[in-house]
């Protein structure tokens, strides 16, 4: 038995949509450290142009979202 | 002549402050009484705002954003995509199952992570508006560009370098709206400012002309 004819089996569509969403989200997740800290580097440009408070609530909560989705596809799917 | 109606004594009551005394909050911090909204586009003496190297003796006289009107693109494509998965059940009807290799527990990571891309698109879009800010004080023209994360220009002038300021407002929209661009035009080989889709653009440069007089009387 050979080294393809072992990892066959898991080389299936649901084990590949399962590492394809876990990679896409982790990029996600990236992208959102990003957005932090760019919200973070702008508002130290400039303040008290708004409500700096709900900025970064807001993105923290798309940060949250998306960790836990990551988590979440890890154990589940 | 006798009193038809004597009011009672107001003790304990509380008496409105006076709209011109600065409020003052528990901890004794002043607390700004014109300040900017998290929807404000255009202010004129904006207090609270601070920037990089702010001078202690320097004064916002105006704040400008984009007008909020140009957010309506984003909002409504975003709101597009949002109703967009309603109206799956119909193409399920037509198509059962469109993609069969697809494990069934996996759709609800799929609309979840659909309905956080939509999310994160109505955020980058508004804080790319949020932070696109200029600031006119009365030394300074400053231009913050902040557009889809990547891109982040600050650029200041000195009132005094200023020479020109004009605005054209084309379009029936614009025109409906009150919006424009504003172009700040400076000495010699220094850049230009332009305040893109700025409101009253026709205020902001009687202001900004006013703030050019002045200081081209005060330093000739």
């Amino acid at each position: 038995m050979n080294f393809l004819d072992k990892i066959l089996p898991f080389i299936q569509f649901g084990f590949l949509t399962k590492i394809g969403f876990l990679a896409v989200d982790l990029f996600f997740v990236l992208f959102l450290v990003v957005a932090v800290r760019q919200v973070y580097a702008m508002n130290s440009i400039i303040s008290g142009s708004g409500n700096p408070f709900i900025i970064k609530l807001a993105v923290f909560v798309l940060l949250f979202v998306a960790v836990s989705l990551f988590l979440t596809a890890l154990v589940i799917l | 002549m006798p009193d038809i109606f004597i009011a009672e004594p107001t003790e304990g009551i509380a008496v409105a402050p006076n709209e011109s005394a600065p409020l003052v909050d528990d901890e004794g911090i002043q607390s700004p009484q014109n300040p900017v909204h998290l929807f404000s586009a255009f202010k004129k003496d904006p207090d609270g705002i601070n920037f990089q190297d702010k001078e202690d003796d320097e004064k916002i006289i105006l704040f400008i954003r984009r007008s909020f009107i140009t957010n309506v693109k984003w909002i409504f494509f975003g709101s597009l995509l949002l109703v967009t998965p309603l109206f799956l059940p119909l193409i399920l009807r037509f198509f059962p199952n469109p993609l069969p290799f697809l494990p069934n527990k996996s759709y609800f990571f799929f609309v979840a992570f659909y309905y956080l891309i939509i999310a994160t698109y109505w955020y980058i879009n508004f804080i790319s508006w949020y932070f696109n800010i200029s600031l006119v004080t009365d030394k300074r023209v400053i231009d913050i560009d902040f557009s889809n994360l990547v891109y982040k220009d600050v650029a200041a002038t000195k009132i005094n370098l200023v020479q020109d300021v004009s605005f054209a407002q084309i379009g029936a929209i614009r025109t409906f709206f009150d919006y424009g661009d504003v172009l700040v035009q400076t000495a010699g080989t220094l850049d230009n400012f332009t305040f893109e889709s700025a409101p009253q653009p026709e205020n902001i440069v009687h202001i900004t002309e006013d703030l050019i007089g002045k200081r081209n009387e005060l330093f000739g």
